[in-house]
């Protein structure tokens, strides 16, 4: 059995999955973002739609498929990336500026 | 301000004369290099034909023994691209026994996407009365309605002229009836907004031109797939019109286009249809962030845009097949269809959008080559007031 077909490889991927939110907690309350759950959602769509490209990528290489696979692959990838970047600046919003310069000077 | 062509220097004079004449000579070249050979075609539709004679334009071929095989005629219509010639064999009975593609300018990723093979093997055993009703197979495939259509015109005519000259049958030609709806509605729309808005405030114009982009993205782009191509630009240079009745709304947005840029300096389709244009807005809108790029580079590009236009251009002149001028990604994004060069431009270019405003515009777009040519023809006409004007 390859290693993606295995257990551990789902074991693995739903690991990184929990560390990932986790990190998204700790990195929005150290600079004060607020995090509703429409961020949330938006977050974990996202990354849903990431891994859907990568297993597009995979799974079409895996079929024998290179032709599919590069198109799907930029064709997915590019809105994958372009969509990040608009989440990116959309979990920004509720920032206050200066916060997290505050939070830094208070601990030294 | 920009100088007109009366202004400028006598080296531009001299490179718009060695352009000109480049692409006289390769158009020239292409018309009069000779035709393909039709005798493959014939024992392709005939097997056993051994020769043909022609007689008012209808070839009559014979077996090794000089008895009659049948009649073949070549029809020809305008596809996408350019003319598409086929070749249709007719029996002594009167029945199709085949049919072959002698030349085709369509873009290669289209042409592979009509199931001509299924349509052909279909009409071949067809009686001149049948014919008229298996059209069906080929008309309108999706995506490619231009080549399919010429299939069936140039089909109808190669039998039309058979059935006339040898069984005195007249098989009617009708015109493509004329395509004016929602489509050619909204194109004659968007650019009388466009014009309109040029002479409002400007946050009106800036709402006006997100709304006419927002419109055409969805209605150009993805619904159509019809915004302007180097390929119809070519083809209209090698004066491959395509049927007006059928293709109205290429005629609006090119006239539009060139309309716009002499009476306006700038190109209102650019600016307010292009769905390309559209999309790179709103990805630089998502990214939020606008680089500025060296200035030797922003002198350098569109220099270089110019020259990979020019030899595509006077390529694809020069093989009259103004389908290999094709470069653009348009197909790619809203068709879903492209060779790699395209998906990779795809690639680049949205990638780039985040950060800089509509890069393919700038700097990659042929569009922009022909918007400064008619801009330096304005220029010329009107004299340095106008351009002032502008």
């Amino acid at each position: 059995m390859s290693f993606f077909m295995s257990g551990f490889f789902w074991f693995l991927e739903g690991a990184l999955f929990c560390i990932f939110i986790l990190a998204v907690r700790a990195w929005a309350e150290d600079r004060s973002i607020p995090m509703p759950y429409w961020k949330w959602i938006s977050l974990i769509v996202w990354v849903f739609f990431v891994g859907f490209t990568l297993a597009f990528i995979g799974t079409s290489f895996g079929e024998g498929e290179p032709a599919a696979a590069i198109r799907g692959g930029i064709l997915f990838g590019v809105i994958a990336i372009i969509s990040g970047v608009g989440l990116w600046r959309l979990l920004k919003i509720g920032n206050i500026p200066g916060e997290e310069e505050f939070a830094t000077a208070t601990e030294e | 301000m920009k100088k007109s062509l009366r202004q400028r220097p006598k080296s531009n004079l001299l490179l718009y004369l060695f352009v000109i004449t480049a692409l006289v000579l390769s158009a020239w070249y292409g018309r009069t290099r000779s035709g393909p050979d039709i005798w493959p075609h014939l024992q392709k539709i005939f097997p056993e034909a051994a020769s043909f004679s022609v007689s008012d334009g209808v070839f009559v071929v014979q077996d090794e023994r000089g008895g009659l095989l049948g009649w073949a005629a070549n029809g020809s219509a305008n596809g996408y691209a350019g003319p598409l010639q086929l070749l249709v064999g007719i029996d002594s009975t009167g029945t199709v026994s085949g049919t072959s593609v002698i030349e085709h300018r369509e873009t290669p990723v289209f042409w592979r996407m009509v199931r001509f093979p299924v349509f052909f093997s279909e009409i071949a055993g067809s009686s001149f009365e049948e014919i008229n009703y298996r059209y069906e197979e080929v008309v309108g495939v999706t995506g490619a309605t231009r080549s399919s259509d010429a299939i069936v015109a140039s089909v109808r005519k190669a039998v039309a002229r058979v059935a006339g000259e040898q069984f005195d049958v007249t098989i009617p030609l009708p015109l493509p009836p004329w395509e004016f709806g929602f489509f050619e509605i909204a194109i004659m729309v968007l650019l009388a907004g466009a014009v309109a808005s040029l002479y409002l405030r400007r946050p009106v114009q800036k709402a006006w031109r997100w709304a006419s982009q927002a419109f055409a993205l969805i209605v150009v782009g993805f619904w159509e797939n019809s915004p302007i191509t180097l390929t119809k630009l070519t083809g209209f240079l090698a004066g491959y019109f395509p049927e007006i009745r059928a293709n109205l709304a290429i005629y609006l947005l090119v006239v539009g286009f060139v309309l716009t840029v002499l009476l306006f300096g700038r190109s209102l389709y650019c600016s307010h249809l292009c769905p390309f244009g559209a999309i790179q807005r709103f990805i630089n809108l998502i990214g939020g962030k606008r680089i500025r790029l060296p200035v030797w580079s922003l002198n350098l590009m569109p220099r270089m845009r110019d020259l990979i236009v020019f030899c595509a251009v006077v390529t694809a002149l020069a093989i009259a097949q103004p389908g290999l001028a094709h470069y653009e990604p348009f197909a790619a994004l809203f068709a879903l269809k492209g060779g790699m060069l395209q998906w990779f431009l795809l690639l680049i270019v949205l990638l780039l959008s985040l950060v800089l405003d509509r890069p393919w515009c700038h700097y990659m777009c042929p569009m922009r080559t022909g918007e400064r040519v008619l801009q330096d023809i304005r220029g010329t006409i009107t004299g340095p007031k106008g351009e002032q004007h502008a």
